[in-house]
């Protein structure tokens, strides 16, 4: 239990640390370039490939409960709604805490592991400046972006299954969509994605500058990092669901 | 294209795999201790981070359902559109996902340290199957505690929504409960179980498969952790779709 609490406090530190560090010159801007680029073709790929799946299957439960109520043009609002709010950025931040983040992690592991990040320190580099920073940043920007990727995709899922599959007018969804999706729930996605982009960086960095043991260390590392970020995010996801939507209605 | 061929002799490395796999665990008996071992730990260590993601999903469920059918008109609706959504896509995606993120990324680094550090070439020079030594206890493990955790996870989940509509959106408690056991069939906790079936099949495989063909060295290991977890997830995300449509499309 003070084991715990003690790593909690070292963590809560190392944010600190980092969090400072990436809004102080000076800024590892090619580093952070060549992450971000790596990062959004990495998972874009992943991120749409669940997004359009989880779209056709919300437009396939949604046409089940609207042809109850002979409601069927209320369905592409639904399911514009619920990609926006909800679906495209917890599935997008899970796919880039898993391919993104635990790649982070297995990087800076092996770095540390090889006592790559000790020789930065020696030869005076601050290693979190030069290795942690950019990727914290990488991550940052690049969770709201696949989130946009992945709620255009969710909407294509919906259309592929409701229009091509089961023949409902195209015309209808597309004219509906934006029936009920207002410019906050877009933004309110962006702040969520943000945030757990900030959750996904930490403690991926976190867990990767923190591996030893060998190659089981690394492996351990990755391992945490997927499942530390995906709670956490999970559960900081229904309080901002509550402070953004809930207020707005 | 070289990206396309090295996909197609993945995917053929994975046929192998599996071909050679079952035929390992059809000419052996079966490893009942084992099993009984992976089982405990995979459900043990699951059940937590499962308790908190599914408490927190369901009481997402309740606010944003209630959001979006208050524009309706139709708050009291909450009850039917968290049943449905819960038990049918929901609990069973969001199980396979978190356990893909525990317990497959634990199958990965597992096998892939023992990979590394040849201690699968010591099982061989032994005369003992590492697939069966190695898979079958994992496979019969996941498959025997996945569906038991698809249902704790549908019961708190259904929990926690209920708690938040009564006490945070101040809707009728009985109200939601009747309109709960109103909507759902006895055959959809059925195919939640069917769900979780192939989805334990999916994550066991893809994730040994991984750790099976590990890359050298602690960034190896890193590297196979990642990709199971990230290709378990896609998977299971578009066969989840397609076992919607089967069976309740």
């Amino acid at each position: 239990m003070l084991q715990r609490l003690s790593t909690l406090g070292r963590f809560g530190a190392f944010s600190g640390q980092v969090l400072w560090r990436s809004v102080t010159p000076y800024w590892e801007l090619d580093s952070t370039a060549t992450h971000l680029w790596a990062l959004w073709w990495r998972c874009l790929l992943p991120v749409l490939a669940t997004t359009t799946p989880l779209g056709m299957v919300m437009a396939l439960q949604g046409l089940q409960i609207f042809d109850l109520y002979g409601a069927q043009r209320l369905l592409s609002p639904l399911v514009s709604v619920a990609t926006f709010r909800e679906l495209s950025p917890v599935l997008a931040s899970v796919l880039v805490a898993a391919q993104g983040g635990s790649s982070f992690a297995a990087e800076l592991g092996a770095m540390k592991i090889s006592e790559e990040l000790d020789a930065t320190e020696v030869m005076a580099i601050d290693p979190l400046r030069v290795h942690v920073v950019p990727r914290f940043l990488a991550v940052l920007i690049a969770c709201p972006m696949l989130n946009l990727a992945g709620s255009l995709g969710g909407i294509f899922g919906g259309f592929v299954s409701a229009v091509v599959l089961k023949g409902e007018t195209a015309g209808i969804y597309w004219a509906n969509l934006w029936l009920m999706t207002r410019t906050s729930d877009l933004f309110g996605g962006f702040v969520k994605t943000f945030v757990f982009g900030a959750i996904i960086g930490l403690v991926a960095c976190w867990f990767g500058t923190q591996a030893k043991g060998g190659a089981p260390g690394v492996g351990r590392a990755v391992n945490d990092t997927v499942v530390y970020a995906c709670t956490t995010f999970i559960v900081v996801n229904y309080f901002l669901t509550s402070a953004l939507f809930g207020a707005i209605g | 294209m070289s990206g396309v061929i090295s996909l197609l002799s993945q995917l053929g490395a994975f046929g192998n795999f599996v071909a050679s796999f079952v035929r390992a665990s059809l000419t052996h008996p079966p490893p009942v201790e084992r099993t009984f071992e992976e089982a405990y730990r995979i459900g043990v260590q699951s059940l937590p981070i499962l308790l908190i993601v599914s408490v927190f999903v369901g009481t997402n469920l309740a606010v944003q359902g209630h959001n979006a059918f208050e524009q309706l008109g139709g708050q009291s609706m909450v009850g039917t559109f968290v049943a449905l959504a819960g038990i049918r896509e929901m609990a069973p995606i969001m199980v396979a996902s978190m356990v893909a993120a525990k317990a497959g990324t634990e199958m990965a680094s597992q096998i892939a340290v023992m990979r590394i550090q040849e201690q699968i070439d010591a099982l061989e020079v032994m005369a003992i199957n590492p697939l069966w030594f190695l898979v079958t206890p994992r496979l019969l493990g996941i498959l025997l505690v996945l569906p038991g955790l698809t249902m704790i996870s549908v019961a708190s989940l259904l929990f926690a929504a209920w708690v938040v509509a009564m006490a945070q959106l101040g809707l009728n408690g009985t109200e939601f409960l009747v309109q709960c056991a109103e909507i759902t069939r006895g055959v959809d906790l059925l195919f939640g179980a069917v769900k979780a079936f192939v989805f334990a099949i999916i994550i066991c495989l893809v994730s040994c498969f991984f750790g099976y063909t590990s890359p050298k060295g602690p960034a190896g290991v890193g590297k196979a952790t990642n990709s199971a977890v990230v290709v378990s997830a896609v998977v299971c995300a578009i066969l989840n779709y397609l076992m919607s449509e089967m069976l309740y499309g």
